[in-house]
């Protein structure tokens, strides 16, 4: 009897000690969504995310098989230590040194965004790596070729069919699957105004007023938690354009010169700015909202003060403005071992 | 008492005897075949299909200009049929990382792919067919698919504006000027180039999304009888040459380059009436 009690003791104390550990201990490889985020936009049944998938995804997204001549894999253009950017070049280079059109968008918090790319062009996340893939600018190659020299691999076989068990051969649906696996699991949510938000750091001053000066200068376009509404706006760059951007998907001429609002998560580490990087640095692009804000037919009216078109700051509230966006890089995010 | 006994017994057989009926007839298949056609003064001429860059002029357009074709593929999606006396079957469409079922490639150049054999549909009478002729939202918002889904291998997906192409048409004419490239059969030298890339799966009112699928409806002339042992074979016909006279005529001076939706609505709208029920045998 007393030899039972005992069991019943240990095994309590075993039940319980578990307990503890799944909530401390949170499994890196479920896709979780913070809160005070949007909802989740992948349809995530179609997809279930596992260990193998993931790090099979990850294996792709740095591995130059993707390009033509197997020269450039993801990874050139979306560099972690950045946030998933191209640090290097406005804008980006692909293959054979041939310079692309656009800034090389940040890969994070991929799960919860409608649409994608500059242009918005793309409506779900499967569909972005084939774009890149095929694009002459980019890879240069094609899914088909791609999958040839998967299959072909000594290595590529067994992790597919790790991850997706039931497959013969590859192709491309699954490579896009793992793809997005791997890019789902990026959320970006541990920088210091996320511990601001979860009330589990304070603001300093500085950041505090950058933050009240961000809400009332800013956060119409750039809003909620990813700062973006996902909205197409014309920024007042430009008169006329080299790239059309969202019109090159509606052919709609209202559309001419919009891009899509980018999310300002991690906004210190992406630079260059804008969609074709002219702006080197955070500085440079805050005066260009400023100073230089053109006039043009389709810009957004609430780039327009009085009929003027600019946002008004002084020197002191550009740099508390500067604090705050300093609280959105997630060091944690990357430098996750993970990634 | 005992006549009500008898007759409870009675009802009791009859209705068991109509469920040993339906599961002994149970289901069956029944064939769909898309032929696609030329119809010049009225009569049906077996497509054909040209060598890239051939000059040889076999078809003309509503206003007289001479075309060839070269390449011609197409999905159809979302098939029903349904009889007289209330049969019918749908075709649910499933898609996923591995397969889309539901979803057909009609192919020219593969005549095999040209038959769609349905399984499993409830034995009955049959006298209308449903379907859609490109894929409509549903295979899109699932991301990647596979099978005739696949797009390193249908090539009948647009990457920039992801979607898929429901009607692929490529060939020539020579009142064309060329210029089309980046094409399955023609590129920057093939000087009478035309190709028509039809697609787009959503309406953006003003914009240039535009959903050209089109779902259609024809009638039998006769009952199809589905049952075990039996396979009816019915005979649809998209016919090539209304696809550039119907509602609106495809000038081939005009825009032959087509690879937006709201470029490819003017021959999508001619989609209804180039198809076709022909005839069907059990």
């Amino acid at each position: 009897m007393k030899f039972k009690i005992f069991l019943l003791f240990v095994g309590a104390i075993i039940l319980g000690c578990q307990k503890e550990n799944t909530e401390e201990v949170l499994d890196p490889y479920v896709l979780r969504r913070p809160d005070y985020f949007p909802e989740i936009t992948y349809p995530i049944s179609g997809n279930q995310i596992s260990k193998s998938g993931f790090e099979l995804g990850k294996k792709l997204f740095n591995d130059p098989i993707l390009s033509l001549d197997n020269s450039i894999a993801c990874s050139n253009c979306h560099v972690k230590a950045v946030a998933f950017t191209d640090p290097q070049h406005n804008p980006s280079v692909g293959i054979f040194e041939r310079e692309g059109s656009r800034n090389s968008p940040m890969i994070a918090n991929m799960a919860f965004q409608p649409e994608f790319l500059w242009d918005g062009g793309i409506t779900h996340l499967d569909f972005v790596p084939i774009f890149a893939i095929e694009n002459e600018k980019e890879m240069a190659e094609t899914a088909e070729s791609v999958v040839r020299k998967l299959n072909a691999s000594p290595i590529y076989p067994t992790l597919f069919k790790k991850t997706f068990p039931s497959l013969d051969t590859i192709t491309a649906p699954y490579m896009l699957k793992a793809l997005s696996q791997y890019m789902l699991l990026l959320v970006s949510d541990q920088s210091k105004y996320d511990q601001f938000l979860r009330g589990e750091a304070n603001l300093s001053s500085e950041e505090t007023a950058g933050l009240t000066l961000f809400k009332a200068k800013c956060a119409s376009c750039h809003s909620g938690a990813l700062f973006t509404n996902y909205a197409f706006l014309d920024n007042g760059l430009d008169v006329t354009h080299k790239d059309i951007g969202r019109a090159l998907i509606s052919a709609r001429a209202e559309d001419t010169g919009k891009f899509k609002v980018p999310s300002l998560r991690n906004i210190l580490l992406t630079a260059p700015y804008m969609h074709d990087g002219r702006f080197k640095t955070i500085n440079e692009a805050i005066d260009h909202y400023r100073f230089h804000v053109k006039d043009t037919p389709n810009l957004d009216t609430r780039l327009k003060t009085n009929g003027k078109p600019g946002i008004s700051l002084t020197d002191e509230e550009v740099e508390n403005l500067v604090s705050f966006l300093k609280t959105l890089t997630d060091y944690k995010f990357i430098s996750n071992p993970i990634f | 008492m005992n006549k009500i006994l008898i007759m409870s017994l009675l009802a009791l057989i009859i209705t068991s005897c109509g469920k040993d009926e339906v599961i002994e007839k149970g289901a069956g298949s029944i064939d769909i075949e898309f032929d696609n056609v030329a119809v010049i003064n009225n009569i049906q001429n077996q497509l054909s299909l040209v060598t890239p860059g051939s000059t040889n002029y076999t078809y003309t357009n509503g206003i007289g200009q001479p075309f060839n074709l070269n390449l011609l593929r197409y999905y159809i999606s979302g098939i029903k049929l349904e009889g007289p006396n209330g049969a019918s079957f749908t075709d649910e469409i499933k898609v996923d990382v591995a397969a889309s079922k539901g979803i057909y490639l009609i192919d020219e150049s593969k005549l095999a792919a040209n038959i769609i054999t349905l399984e499993n549909v409830p034995a009955g009478e049959y006298n209308k067919i449903s379907f859609t002729v490109g894929v409509d939202t549903s295979g899109v918002k699932e991301g990647a698919s596979g099978g005739v889904l696949d797009p390193a291998t249908c090539k009948m997906f647009w990457n920039w504006n992801s979607g898929y192409i429901a009607v692929k048409i490529e060939g020539q004419s020579p009142v064309s000027n060329g210029g089309v490239g980046g094409t399955e059969t023609l590129n920057s030298s093939s000087v009478n180039g035309i190709a028509y890339h039809v697609g787009g799966w959503r309406n953006v009112e003003g914009s240039a999304f535009v959903n050209n699928n089109k779902s259609l409806s024809f009638n039998f002339d006769t009952n199809a009888k589905v049952e075990k042992g039996l396979e009816p074979h019915v005979h649809m016909i998209l016919d090539v040459i209304s696809l550039f006279k119907g509602q609106n005529i495809i000038d081939f001076t005009g825009n032959h380059n087509v690879h937006k939706p709201i470029d490819g609505k003017p021959l999508a709208d001619n989609i209804p009436n180039a198809f076709s029920f022909d005839h069907l045998h059990q």
